[in-house]
C-alpha cells in the first residue's frame, strides 16, 4: 500500500526536523485559530440568542391574532370572554420541544413612592410558572419574588433607586384599566431585581398575574400572552408550526410566533456569522499557504541534486511530484494532529469555564440582548472537520508549485553543477 | 563603530538582493498581511466612528455638560444652574475648544409617561430647540411621517414609530406626557404629534419624544433652565483632549459640584464595550495571521542561514564576531520586514482608498435594521485613515520581523567556524 515514493516523502520531513516543526506549527496555529475564532463567534451568537430570548421574551409567544404590534390591553387571548388558561398551558406543554410555558398580562402605568414617581411597564406573571420560561425572576438581588394572590411587586434596581424604595416599602401603582377607569392600588415591594439591561431594570415591574388582572379590571381568564421556552432555541420555529396547526384544528385563532419571527434581525445575524466562518478559514489558510510553499520550495531546492539523480535513474516526473505531494500531505497530517491536540483541551477548558473579560469591557447589548463580558466558546464540530480538510488542502496546494518545479528539472544541467 | 554598522547594513542589503526570489517570497506574506491589516483597521475605525457619531447625535453628544447628579437621577431637580450654563457656553466659544466643536445644543430632558386613549408607555421626553436640533440630531432625518418640530411650534411632539404603534398615534393625534415638575408634583401636558421618526434602534423608537424647549420649560416649571448642553465634536478622538481643555477653562469661573463633563464613553458604556469587543476581535484576527506569517518568516530566514553556513563561517574567519554575525542576520530580517511592511501598508491604504473611499456597501448581507448598544448599523462602511494607525501597524510589523529573526540570528551566531568551512555540498 505504502509505496516507495510515499516513504521518500515521509522521510524527507525528517531531514530537517526543525524546519518541519516550524512549518507544522504554522499550520497547527492556523487550525487552532480558526476553530477557536469560529467557536467564539458562535459563542457570541448563542449568548445573544439565549439572553435575548431566555431573559424575558421566551423562545415562543402565543397571542391573540390582533395583539401585536399594538399590544392593546383589550386584545386578550380568546377575546373579551377570555379562555381556559390552564387548559391552553397544558396543551402547549405537551409539545415535545417545549420545556415550560407561562401566562402573562401587560399594562403601562405609574409607580410612586413618597415624592418620586416613575413610569413603568407592569407585567403580570405567574411566579410558579415563569421560572420555567425566563430567567428574570431568578435575577432577584434583594428580597423575594412576589407571591401569588398578594399585592406585592418586584422592581428593578434602577427603578428602586429612582423611587428611593426598597424591600418592604409600599408604593402606589396607577394604570389605565380595561373598563376605562384608572386602576390604582397599594403594593408592597417584595424584591428588587437586576438583569443588566437598563430598559428592564429601569422600567419593568413584575406583579403576580392575579393582582394585575384585578388592578386593570381583567377577569382571571383574560391573558395577553402565553410565553414558552424550548429545549433548544433552534427547535422553536418547528414547535411553533406544530402548535399553530394544533390550535387551528381545535378551532382557536391564535398567533404562535417563534423568536426567529419576533426578532428576525437575530436570525439574520446568526446566518451572517455562519457565512463569516468560511471567510475566516479562507483568509487564515491563504496566508498559511505562503509559509508552507516557502518551506517546501526550499526543501526541494536543497534536494535538487538528489531529485536529478532520481530522474537520471529513470524516475518519471509524476513520481517526483507524488513524493513531494506526499511529503506535504504528511506535513499536513502532522500539523492536523498537533492542531487538534492543542485546540481540543483549550476549547473544552474555555467552554466549561469561560475566561472573564470584565477587566477589559463591561456588559453590552446586541439586538436588545445582554452580552456578558466573558469569552464564551461553543463547539462547532462541522467547522472543526471542515478546517481540518482545509488544512490538508492548504498543504497540498502549497506543494504544487515546488513539485512542478522539481519535476521539470533538467537532470544533466543540475548534476553538472550549473 | 559606525563604519562597522555601515558595513553590516551594506552586507545585509547585498545578501537580500543576491537571493531575490527568496526575499520576495518572504516579503510577499508580509505585504499581504500588512495590506490586510490596514484594510481591516481603516474599515473598523470607520465603522466605529460611524457608530459613535450616530449614537452621540441621537443621544447627548460627544461631551454632555450637566449638573453632577443628573446622569444618575435623571430628575429635573438636577438641572444646570444659570451661572454654570453661562460659563459653559463661554468656554465652548473659546478658540481652543471652538475649532473642534461642530455644534452644541441645549436640552431639557426628563423621564416620564406618555399616554393616549390606547395606553401608556414610559418615555424619555426631550425639550429641544427645533432650529439648533436640525443641525445636530439625525432624528429629524429619520422622518417616517409628518415633519420635524419647527421654531414656532408650541404644543407639538415628534415621536418614534415604536411609541406611535404602542399608543396608536398618527400625525395629528393627541397625547399626554406626564412627569414630575420642579415642585415635585406630577404634571401633565397635552401635545399633538406633528411627526413620527424611525431610527431603527428599538430603545430610541420606543421611548424618545422631542417637544419644543419652551413648552417643556413651562410644563415643568423651570423657565429657561436646561438639564444638558450636548456638544458635538468633529471627531470622537478629540473627546479627551477637548474635555481636559474644558475642565481647565471651567475650573476658574464656577465652583466644584456645579457642572459635570460626561464623555460618550461614560454616558454610553455599552457602546464603549461594543467598540472594545469589536476591536478585540480584530486584534485577535490580526494576531493570528501575523503569528502564522512570523512562523513562515522564521522558517525562510532559518533555511537561508543554514544554507549560508559556509558564508558565515568565512565571515567569522575573517574577523566578524559571533555577535556581529547574529546582528547581520537580524539586520537583514528587519530591513526586509520594514520594506515589505511599508509596501504592504501602502498597498493596503491605496487599495482601500481606491475602491472603497466612498464606502463599502454591505447591505446585501442583511435586510432588516440591525442595531446594538443603542446604534443602528449603517450598511455602508466608510473607511477612516489615521496616521497613528499607520505608525502602529508599522511598529507591529517591525516587531514581528525582529522577533522572527531572533532565532535564526542566534543560530548564525553559534556557527562552528572550522566545521562550517569544511562543509561542502
Amino acid at each position: 500500500m505504502i509505496g516507495p515514493w510515499w516513504r521518500i516523502g515521509w522521510r524527507n520531513l525528517g531531514r530537517n526536523r526543525r524546519r518541519t516543526l516550524i512549518a507544522a506549527a504554522g499550520l497547527a496555529l492556523g487550525y487552532f485559530a480558526v476553530v477557536v475564532m469560529v467557536g467564539l463567534m458562535a459563542g457570541l451568537t448563542a449568548e445573544m440568542i439565549e439572553n435575548g430570548t431566555g431573559l424575558l421574551t421566551g423562545q415562543l409567544q402565543i397571542h391573540a391574532l390582533d395583539y401585536r404590534p399594538d399590544r392593546s390591553i383589550y386584545r386578550t387571548i380568546g377575546g373579551d370572554d377570555g379562555t381556559d388558561v390552564a387548559r391552553l398551558l397544558r396543551e402547549v406543554i405537551t409539545d415535545t420541544a417545549v420545556a415550560g410555558a407561562a401566562p402573562r398580562v401587560y399594562a403601562g402605568g405609574l409607580v410612586s413612592s413618597g415624592e418620586a414617581t416613575t413610569a413603568g411597564i407592569l407585567m403580570g406573571v405567574d411566579p410558579n410558572r415563569e421560572p420555567g420560561v425566563s430567567r428574570i425572576l431568578r435575577s432577584v438581588v434583594r428580597g423575594a419574588v412576589p407571591a401569588n394572590g398578594q399585592s406585592q411587586i418586584l422592581i428593578g434596581t434602577e427603578m428602586a433607586r429612582q423611587l428611593d424604595a426598597d424591600v418592604g416599602d409600599t408604593v402606589i401603582v396607577v394604570a389605565p384599566a380595561a373598563d376605562g377607569s384608572m386602576g390604582n392600588d397599594l403594593f408592597t415591594v417584595s424584591g428588587v431585581f437586576r438583569s443588566g439591561m437598563p430598559e428592564l431594570d429601569g422600567s419593568y415591574v413584575f406583579v403576580p398575574i392575579g393582582s394585575l388582572q384585578q388592578l386593570i379590571a381583567l377577569s382571571p381568564g383574560r391573558v395577553h400572552e402565553i410565553a414558552a421556552s424550548t429545549t433548544d432555541p433552534w427547535l422553536a420555529p418547528i414547535a411553533a408550526g406544530r402548535l399553530a396547526a394544533e390550535f387551528s384544528t381545535s378551532g382557536l385563532t391564535l398567533e404562535v410566533e417563534p423568536w426567529t419571527r419576533l426578532r428576525p434581525e437575530m436570525l439574520d445575524y446568526a446566518r451572517l456569522v455562519e457565512a463569516w466562518d468560511y471567510f475566516v478559514i479562507g483568509i487564515v489558510f491563504a496566508i498559511a499557504v505562503f509559509g508552507v510553499a516557502n518551506t517546501m520550495l526550499m526543501a526541494t531546492f536543497e534536494r535538487r541534486r538528489e531529485v536529478a539523480v532520481m530522474l537520471a535513474l529513470g524516475a518519471t516526473p509524476a513520481k517526483i511530484v507524488l513524493s513531494i505531494l506526499s511529503e506535504a500531505l504528511a506535513l499536513g497530517v502532522i500539523s492536523l494532529i498537533a492542531g487538534v491536540a492543542i485546540t481540543l483541551p483549550i476549547l473544552v477548558w474555555w467552554h466549561t469555564a469561560p475566561p472573564d473579560l470584565s477587566w477589559l469591557y463591561g456588559d453590552f447589548t446586541m439586538f436588545g440582548a445582554l452580552i456578558r463580558p466573558v469569552l464564551r466558546v461553543e463547539y462547532k464540530p462541522a467547522v472543526a472537520v471542515l478546517t481540518g480538510v482545509a488544512l490538508l488542502l492548504t498543504a497540498l496546494i502549497a506543494a504544487l508549485y515546488p513539485a512542478a518545479r522539481a519535476a521539470r528539472m533538467l537532470p544533466a544541467d543540475t548534476l553538472s553543477g550549473i | 563603530m559606525t563604519a562597522r554598522i555601515n558595513l553590516m547594513i551594506r552586507l545585509a542589503l547585498r545578501n537580500l538582493l543576491r537571493q531575490v526570489r527568496r526575499s520576495i517570497l518572504t516579503a510577499l506574506a508580509l505585504i499581504i498581511g500588512g495590506a490586510l491589516l490596514m484594510f481591516s483597521v481603516s474599515l473598523g475605525d470607520g465603522t466605529h466612528e460611524d457608530w459613535i457619531e450616530s449614537a452621540v447625535r441621537m443621544g447627548s453628544g460627544h461631551i454632555a455638560l450637566q449638573a453632577p447628579g443628573f446622569y444618575q437621577s435623571r430628575k429635573i431637580d438636577d438641572r444646570l444652574s444659570e451661572q454654570a450654563r453661562r460659563a459653559a457656553e463661554e468656554a465652548l466659544r473659546s478658540l481652543e475648544v471652538a475649532r473642534h466643536v461642530v455644534n452644541a445644543v441645549p436640552r431639557l430632558t426628563t423621564d416620564g409617561l406618555a399616554s393616549s386613549p390606547n395606553g401608556a408607555r414610559p418615555a424619555q421626553i426631550m425639550g429641544v430647540d427645533p432650529v439648533a436640533e436640525v443641525g445636530y440630531s439625525i432624528l429629524d432625518d429619520k422622518l417616517a411621517e409628518g415633519r420635524y418640530l419647527e421654531s414656532d411650534d408650541r404644543l407639538a411632539a415628534y415621536v418614534g414609530t415604536g411609541l406611535a404603534e404602542a399608543l396608536q398615534l398618527r400625525v395629528g393625534a393627541r397625547l399626554v406626557v406626564t412627569a414630575q415638575d420642579s415642585d415635585g408634583e406630577i404634571a401633565g401636558q397635552l401635545v399633538r404629534v406633528v411627526g413620527i421618526f424611525k431610527s431603527g434602534v428599538p430603545e430610541i423608537d420606543q421611548a424618545v419624544i422631542h417637544i419644543p424647549l419652551t413648552t417643556a420649560g413651562s410644563w415643568l416649571g423651570v423657565g429657561d433652565d436646561i438639564t444638558t448642553l450636548a456638544v458635538l465634536l468633529d471627531s470622537s478622538y478629540r473627546m479627551s483632549e477637548v474635555t481636559s481643555v474644558l475642565r481647565r477653562l471651567l475650573a476658574g469661573p464656577i465652583g466644584d459640584g456645579e457642572l459635570a463633563l460626561l464623555g460618550w464613553r461614560e454616558a454610553m458604556p455599552e457602546l464603549d464595550a461594543a467598540v472594545k469587543v469589536d476591536n478585540l476581535g480584530n486584534y485577535m484576527f490580526q494576531g493570528v495571521t501575523f503569528g502564522i506569517i512570523a512562523l513562515a518568516i522564521v522558517n525562510t530566514i532559518l533555511m537561508a542561514v543554514l544554507h549560508r553556513r559556509r558564508e558565515f563561517g568565512l565571515l567569522q574567519a575573517m574577523g566578524l564576531s559571533p555577535r556581529e554575525t547574529g546582528a547581520l542576520v537580524l539586520i537583514e530580517g528587519v530591513i526586509l520586514t520594514a520594506l515589505s511592511g511599508l509596501v504592504g501598508i501602502g498597498l493596503g491604504i491605496f487599495v482601500t482608498w481606491l475602491f472603497w473611499r466612498n464606502g463599502l456597501d454591505i447591505s446585501f448581507t442583511w435586510d432588516a435594521d440591525w442595531s446594538f448598544s443603542g446604534v443602528v448599523l449603517d450598511p455602508i462602511i466608510v473607511p477612516m485613515f489615521r496616521l497613528s494607525r499607520i505608525a502602529q501597524g508599522l511598529v507591529f510589523i517591525l516587531f514581528i520581523g525582529a522577533i522572527a529573526s531572533l532565532y535564526p540570528a542566534y543560530r548564525a551566531a553559534r556557527i562552528d567556524v572550522a566545521e562550517a568551512m569544511k562543509f561542502d555540498r
